[in-house]
């Protein structure tokens, strides 16, 4: 059976994250899959997650005040966009009273966990209340909520449906752009700010495809974290999916492949982003020869080690583009050079950049995102 | 070696240095003379008081040692109050009763330390709660919290937040609100001090103060305006998540605002290095310490190296810890004055008002627990004796409500009087300087938080200092470890609390407590108040948000251009703009 799939966020303006992360930890723990959205979130940050995401429920951390508004708001966006089956519960210590949670029942909040409720109780609560699988049934005209489901059913290792949610340009052709690298290269980083390019360069009725990868742990939960640290892909014109590798090894997982293809297939989205999870030396998940992907890329922090690791990059010689991120750090200009040395002698033609993605405008990403969507591509 | 890593060094040569001069006093009889009669002085010079029951007392007691080896550890380290390395207190006399008159003319002596943190719906609500709780007070201490819509520069109207206006805090959109925040107390005047907990937007918040003093005092009350802003940019990406830019930018403004105010008001403490939200994450005693006090010398660091100079900026730095139950807690500042004041004197060359570390002390709100929640008011009045033996220059006691709401008035009142009767009716402090502190215990749990504090800067200095410790999230993960491990072993009872996993009642007892919210009315009222306010402006706002854009591009002080800016824009134009030029803060998880 699938894992149970939930959203956990904190709401906007709010920062109290100790207690969510605690949570994650222990939910993940006993085989939940958790898409964590972070802190200060807004309800339209979560509910579009929560949506493109095909989660059961959404788990709401608030320590600020203002829940019965806030919690309301989340539902009533779940309500207009035919998403009510996607349940809401959440806690804030002591902060929510007991009269609030009873109003908050009233307007269709599930449960609301007050101070001292013990780790155990709320996985429990979740096991018992969302291991029932979703009604399939789409009657809806909402693209993101189309695209979620039939996206689930891959993942299931069904067919998905091959109908489009809306007329498309036939003619449009979705590029597919692979970014891998070893964990901590700043891969989420440097995805978050091409998006932040896409939506400026691109007009209204352009969008943009992530399918991002995060490790099953043992008992086959996953914290899948990239949305956390991700500002500018949380918006309207961006479909964004987070997938739990659930036990293959290689950086994706083993409906990734047609998740790709049905995605490319629809002919919506400017392009699809493929972001791995982080990879070993040995890694190659575009395959050798790039099936799966028009261009792929290679994130590489400037500490990989002796000089001698980085002939035990297998990517090294499959990528299109090698960036050395965090360009700004000691060390990157040894990293730049052995890497162009390494990268010599490679037969295909391969393009070496340097990023510092944690910077505003950054040249270097500029350079990544022009080599991604210039018309020549 | 970076900048931690001599300080490291530097207090281990300092302890060394103590042994070594021992020994030699020990075996040079000119140099015992030289001690022994220091000492003479010394003991001559400590004043006499009188208790209410017609006790006699020193206001300052000292130890009976006949051997000037002893003497000189005493002194050297730092059993003298006000005398380096600061570690029995930062001044000689705080705490002593007003009534006695034995001090040096003007010592900080006799201030209540007692400050109240208070923010609750629009400023007119706050400020009709400062003047509540400062009725009785000769100095008015005005402690502000902010709600979530203005703590993350979103402001007011921007999409989303209109729940959490006026929640936790008070709303502040514009300069006329802070006018409404602050009105009827003399901000010119001595005996007026405002304290602003923010930090993402503390520079505009700081300007729009400003901005608000000079529209009601002129001009030249800016050299007047007494104060402190939170303004801690690193513990909000170690802790607290409240930060609107990226880091770089973020020191940057800060820079700029810890200039202007070094140059232009002296009165004022333009940044507090704060523990205070690393605790209240999960962190341990130790990791709070460290991590506040080497963010401070992460601070001094940088604005050395933007050529400011650390005798103008470094006595305006002061720090804000929590205070829980844990037994560190019984000397944790003292070692934090200690360190703090050999680091900057012996890496960074300050003079003695710069090593003199000031502490703010807020008792922990993470130890207070809504099941029999009463028993709060016995852990913050342990909290609060533990402050006080540890010398802390003013405090905040928290309310016993505060698990449940902003604190309700009448538990305001408690915590507040709390601290009256622990400083003015009991007779643990007013008599004399040093009561509690000195006992071997407090001195071996001392010993055990600074080897503790110096690894802890060892592991960050390993990573290439506080900044690349940031940048590899070393604090922030070793915080969430830490609160794990905490709530793991308040939940297999390993840890005891109280009230909730030990002498449990069968039922929660929810207060009978009315919980403090802001109606919608009001929250639609602001709305239209900045509405109005960016209608009354619409001419001149476009042209003064490209001024400050510009002088953001070009180099110059920002901060200045703040306080022009405040004048025609809100918070959330103003935090738009920026960044659009500086970008938004990446939040770290």
């Amino acid at each position: 059976m699938a894992p149970i799939r939930i959203l956990t966020a904190v709401p906007i303006c709010d920062g109290h994250d100790s207690a969510i992360n605690t949570i994650n930890l222990d939910l993940i723990r006993y085989g939940i899959e958790v898409i964590y959205l972070g802190y200060h979130r807004s309800a339209h940050d979560i509910v579009r997650a929560a949506i493109q995401e095909d989660v059961r429920a959404i788990g709401i951390s608030s320590y600020n005040g203002g829940h019965v508004e806030f919690f309301s708001e989340v539902l009533s966006l779940l309500q207009g966009r035919d998403c009510g089956h996607i349940r809401v519960f959440g806690g804030g210590g002591a902060t929510i009273t007991k009269a609030d949670a009873d109003l908050m029942y009233q307007r269709g909040v599930d449960k609301i966990f007050f101070a001292g409720t013990p780790l155990e109780e709320m996985v429990r609560y979740v096991q018992s209340s969302f291991s029932t699988p979703i009604p399939a049934v789409v009657n809806t005209s909402f693209e993101d909520r189309i695209i979620a489901v039939n996206l689930s059913e891959i993942e299931a290792g069904n067919e998905a449906d091959s109908q489009p949610p809306r007329h498309v340009d036939p003619n449009r052709d979705t590029k597919v752009f692979g970014i891998s690298g070893p964990g901590g290269a700043g891969k989420t980083t440097l995805i978050d700010e091409l998006a932040l390019r896409f939506l400026r360069k691109f007009p209204a009725d352009h969008r943009l495809a992530i399918l991002s990868h995060d490790p099953s742990v043992v008992g086959s939960g996953a914290l899948l974290g990239d949305r956390a640290t991700m500002i500018y892909s949380q918006d309207n014109r961006v479909f964004m999916r987070s997938m739990a590798t659930r036990g293959l090894a290689g950086g994706l997982a083993a409906a990734s492949e047609r998740a790709v293809k049905y995605l490319k297939g629809l002919g919506i989205f400017d392009a699809v982003i493929i972001e791995t999870v982080g990879t070993g030396q040995e890694a190659l998940p575009f395959g050798f020869d790039h099936s799966l992907t028009d261009l792929a890329t290679l994130v590489m922090p400037p500490d990989y080690g002796a000089r001698l690791q980085l002939q035990k990059i297998a990517m090294l010689d499959a990528a299109d583009i090698v960036a050395v991120n965090k360009a700004d750090l000691r060390g990157a200009r040894t990293a730049v050079s052995e890497i162009e040395s390494r990268l010599r002698s490679n037969p295909r033609k391969q393009t070496l950049l340097q990023t510092q993605a944690n910077r505003h405008r950054d040249p270097g990403v500029d350079q990544i995102f022009s080599n991604l969507f210039s018309p020549t591509v | 070696m970076s900048q931690l890593g001599q300080i490291i060094e530097s207090v281990r040569v300092y302890d060394h240095f103590v042994e070594a001069e021992v020994a030699s006093v020990r075996k040079d009889p000119a140099k015992a003379n030289e001690v022994m009669g220091r000492w003479r002085d010394i003991t001559a010079k400590v004043g006499k008081t009188r208790t209410p029951t017609g006790l006699e007392l020193p206001t300052l007691a000292l130890p009976r040692y006949d051997d000037p080896g002893e003497i000189i550890r005493f002194m050297l380290e730092g059993g003298l109050p006000g005398e380096f390395p600061y570690v029995s207190a930062a001044y000689s006399e705080q705490y002593l009763s007003r009534d006695q008159e034995n001090g040096a003319a003007g010592e900080k002596k006799g201030e209540e330390p007692t400050r109240l943190f208070a923010g609750l719906g629009l400023a007119e609500d706050t400020n009709q709660r400062f003047h509540y709780l400062s009725r009785n007070q000769q100095n008015k201490r005005l402690s502000t919290a902010f709600d979530g819509p203005t703590l993350y520069g979103v402001g007011a109207l921007a999409p989303g937040v209109f729940g959490k206006i006026g929640e936790g805090g008070v709303a502040i959109d514009t300069v006329e609100d802070v006018e409404r925040l602050y009105a009827g107390f003399d901000l010119d005047q001595p005996n007026v001090s405002v304290s602003m907990t923010i930090s993402g937007p503390a520079p505009i918040l700081l300007a729009m103060y400003i901005a608000a003093a000079k529209r009601r005092f002129g001009s030249d009350v800016v050299p007047k305006l007494r104060g402190t802003i939170q303004a801690d940019v690193l513990k909000e990406v170690q802790a607290q998540n409240e930060l609107i830019f990226p880091i770089g930018p973020s020191l940057r403004f800060l820079a700029d605002m810890v200039e202007f105010c070094s140059l232009n008001m002296r009165r004022w403490y333009p940044i507090s290095i704060s523990g205070y939200h690393i605790a209240e994450a999960g962190a341990t005693p130790v990791q709070q310490a460290a991590y506040t006090l080497s963010n401070g010398f992460a601070y001094v660091d940088y604005f050395k190296t933007k050529g400011m100079d650390i005798n103008v900026f470094g006595p305006r730095l002061s720090f804000f810890l929590d205070c829980g139950l844990d037994v560190e807690y019984v000397a944790l500042a003292r070692v934090c004055r200690k360190i703090w004041a050999i680091g900057m004197r012996d890496v960074f060359h300050g003079d003695e008002r710069a090593q003199r570390l000031k502490l703010h002390t807020q008792t922990s709100g993470r130890s207070l627990v809504a099941a029999d929640w009463k028993n709060n008011l016995t852990r913050t009045a342990i909290e609060l004796v533990l402050a006080c033996m540890n010398a802390t220059n003013s405090c905040h006691s928290n309310a016993a409500d505060e698990p449940f709401t902003t604190p309700s008035e009448e538990y305001a009142r408690y915590a507040a009087h709390a601290q009256g009767i622990l400083l003015e009716e009991s007779g643990v402090f007013k008599h004399m300087m040093n009561t509690l502190p000195g006992s071997p215990g407090m001195q071996a749990v001392g010993e055990a938080v600074q080897t503790a504090i110096l690894e802890e800067f060892e592991a960050i200095e390993a990573q290439g200092g506080v900044l690349g410790a940031v940048e590899r999230r070393y604090q922030r993960s070793q915080i969430q470890a830490a609160a794990h491990v905490l709530e793991s072993q308040i939940s297999s009872g390993s840890r005891p609390v109280i009230g909730l996993n030990r002498y449990a009642l069968e039922d929660i007892a929810w207060p009978d407590l009315e919980t403090i919210r802001t109606p919608a009315k009001k929250k639609k009222a602001h709305q239209e108040r900045v509405e109005e306010f960016h209608r009354k402006h619409a001419r001149e706002s476009e042209k003064a948000l490209d001024r400050l854009a510009a002088v953001v591009e070009n180099g110059g002080n920002t901060f200045s251009e703040l306080i022009n800016c405040v004048e025609h824009c809100s918070l959330g134009q103003i935090t738009a703009r920026l960044t659009e030029v500086v970008g938004r803060f990446r939040p770290m998880v």
